[in-house]
């Protein structure tokens, strides 16, 4: 069930009409969400909600224990044989569903190179949609737990809803126990301001995603990475800085649209990309893409690995090692690795600089946007292609001279459009939301009729899955 | 009866058990009528108090009789609570659900019967199909379809566009 779908708006307005009805009953609210996101899981596999079931059991448990130590044995308390049960109990379940056939496959390959050629057990294991995110979900839990930064959930419902909640149950954003457990433990309040943020942020999302996304996908990047051969220079730079587009503004509407679904249920999710195209370093682009990936790879990865603290050469290994295992958060695959890699090794490459040059401007800030954008872009084509050979296929025809037969002038407006969204007011649709919560209900009521009229008119059949639902 | 002038040996009248100023006039104060005073000027302290901005008049609010009367007649209830903005703000926003699910009922009707062809037969994508099929053809005799009709054909012929040289798009069939 997609968000942009007439069978999930119908779903929504039941969930939206029983949770306010119940809204007295904080305790029922939240056994229904929790029933309501387990059959929203269930549209994709019913068999997965066992897994999420399990899963929520497993670190409700084990953060439980942490806690109950703490409690009795103080703050230094030994815990962390419970913390790294928990962390791996996670990995193994993320591991076996998303890597087991990679690292087998990696393994045979390996094997057959030393001569030692071996059947080893390939299963087809089907991945279950979401999992990378409920499970760092889950780690977060149980290490912020450990660290006190957040106190043990009051009970069982609380830890399935924070992991099951389906706004950000497939695609994220990645929300803390910090941030959503505390809304759990009172009856949430609808203001109007939620509400007409929420509102605008499902349509500005169903907008990006529906018509810009789509219309990219279908129309110019999938045909020209499947065949790069076929396809002359000026086509494969516009589907490069058409998936550039297509990807920010797929994965930004999954979370725009997540924010307002539960902005209108009364919760409030932390904001996931802030213009990330605007970034005049690859440091600053993390933080503007992603943001719950990013702060979540720097607090469970990056800082345990010792972060900056050991001197600079230590400081750029870590954040290479992060960048690293980041790109394979993404995928099992080498061209994932190969991502992370060029993210990581950029990085590196500007701490160094910054070790040499200090806080002096080196260069412009419009070149800086221009080099980062163009590194990402670059990254972008290992992330799309299937695999390596095409990905250098895609590189070689940078250089094809030959006739257009892709790039469209409505494409063409697309990808405009797509770059030059990063240049409006950095909190447009907040101050867009300030100025309509004054509104009377039947005009806020037809500007968002006419919104989803004017996405539903020019939307193509069928609408593709979203791009991070595979991760 | 004692007579007190005498008792402070100086010749003069002692005050002290009488009030010393005047009983409050039951009429109002003449000055009332006067115009205000200007502001006391705090920057420019040989200014003429006279080429300073003076205060603005208060504005008289006149009443409009029918409001006045309606607020006689329904006084306005007291200022509500956290509680009661909470709801007021809920039943807000299920209008504007309401409202905009009512606008696109009507005028992107044809977004039910679509989905009802993407599903498996059954007897749930029939009927909504049927009543789908129903409800699209009557509000297509008042034109309500002609605003989603206009726009798909805009982006149509927008998607349909070349540049110079390009070769031109296929023809293409029903557009709905």
């Amino acid at each position: 069930m997609l968000f942009p779908t007439l069978a999930f708006g119908v779903f929504f307005l039941f969930v939206y009409f029983t949770t306010w009805s119940l809204d007295r009953e904080n305790g029922r609210r939240k056994l229904f969400l929790l029933l309501a996101s387990w059959f929203f899981y269930a549209q994709w596999d019913w068999r997965f909600v066992g897994l999420l079931i399990l899963s929520a059991v497993l670190n409700w448990a084990i953060a439980a224990l942490i806690a109950r130590k703490m409690e009795r044995e103080g703050a230094d308390a030994k815990r962390g044989w419970l913390v790294g049960l928990g962390v791996a109990a996670n990995l193994l379940i993320l591991g076996f569903f998303k890597y087991y056939g990679f690292f087998v496959e990696q393994a045979g390959d390996l094997l057959a190179q030393f001569g030692w050629e071996r059947d080893l057990p390939l299963l087809q294991i089907v991945l279950p949609v979401g999992i990378s995110f409920f499970t760092f979900q889950g780690i977060s839990y149980v290490v912020d737990v450990h660290r006190g930064k957040t106190p043990p959930a009051k009970s069982l419902l609380d830890v399935m809803l924070l992991m099951s909640f389906f706004p950000h149950l497939v695609a994220g954003p990645i929300v803390r126990a910090s941030d959503l457990l505390p809304q759990f433990e009172r009856a949430p309040r609808l203001t109007r301001e939620m509400a007409t943020h929420g509102l605008l942020l499902i349509c500005w999302g169903l907008f990006k995603k529906t018509v810009i996304a789509s219309e990219l996908s279908v129309s110019l990047v999938d045909p020209v990475f499947f065949d790069p051969s076929a396809h002359s220079a000026v086509d494969i730079a516009a589907a490069v800085y058409g998936y550039a587009v297509q990807i920010y503004c797929d994965f930004s509407a999954y979370s725009d649209m997540a924010i307002g679904i539960a902005a209108l249920l009364g919760y409030s999710f932390p904001r996931n990309f802030d213009q990330p195209y605007r970034a005049s370093s690859m440091q600053s682009f993390w933080r503007r893409w992603h943001i719950s990936l990013s702060s979540w790879l720097r607090d469970y990865l990056y800082v345990p690995l010792g972060g900056g603290r050991k001197g600079l050469f230590a400081s750029c290994v870590n954040v290479f090692i992060t960048m690293v295992l980041g790109g394979l958060w993404h995928g099992a695959a080498w061209t994932f690795l190969a991502w992370g890699a060029l993210h990581g090794g950029v990085q590196v490459v500007e701490r160094l600089g910054r070790s040499v040059f200090g806080d002096r401007k080196v260069m412009p800030t419009v070149l800086g946007v221009l080099i980062t954008f163009h590194i990402v872009c670059l990254g972008w084509i290992l992330f799309r292609a299937e695999t390596f050979g095409l990905a250098m296929e895609m590189l070689a025809g940078l250089g094809r001279i030959g006739p257009v037969t892709m790039l469209t002038p409505l494409l063409l407006v697309l990808i405009i459009g797509g770059l030059a969204m990063h240049w409006l007011p950095p909190r447009a649709v907040e101050g867009a939301a300030e100025r309509l919560k004054t509104a009377p209900s039947i005009t806020l009521g037809i500007l968002v009729g006419i919104a989803i009229l004017l996405v539903e008119a020019v939307r193509p059949e069928g609408v593709a899955p979203f791009i991070y639902f595979q991760f | 009866m004692t007579d007190d002038r005498d008792k402070t040996g100086q010749g003069g009248f002692r005050l002290d058990p009488f009030p010393t100023q005047g009983a409050e006039s039951p009429f109002p104060p003449l000055y009332e009528s006067l115009p205000p005073r200007d502001p006391p000027s705090d920057w420019i302290q040989s200014a003429d108090a006279h080429d300073l901005p003076t205060a603005p008049e208060p504005v008289v609010e006149r009443v409009n009789p029918l409001v006045s009367l309606g607020r006689f007649a329904f006084p306005p209830g007291p200022p509500i609570d956290d509680e009661g903005v909470a709801a007021r703000d809920q039943r807000w926003t299920t209008q504007t659900l309401v409202i905009a699910g009512l606008f696109l009922l009507v005028f992107n009707a044809v977004s039910p019967l679509n989905w009802s062809h993407q599903q498996a037969p059954g007897w749930v994508s029939e009927t909504v199909e049927k009543v789908s099929e129903a409800w699209v053809g009557q509000l297509a005799l008042l034109g309500a379809d002609m605003p989603r009709h206009g726009l798909r054909e805009a982006w149509f012929g927008a998607k349909d566009a070349r540049f110079p040289g390009q070769t031109p798009a296929p023809e293409r069939g029903d557009i709905e």
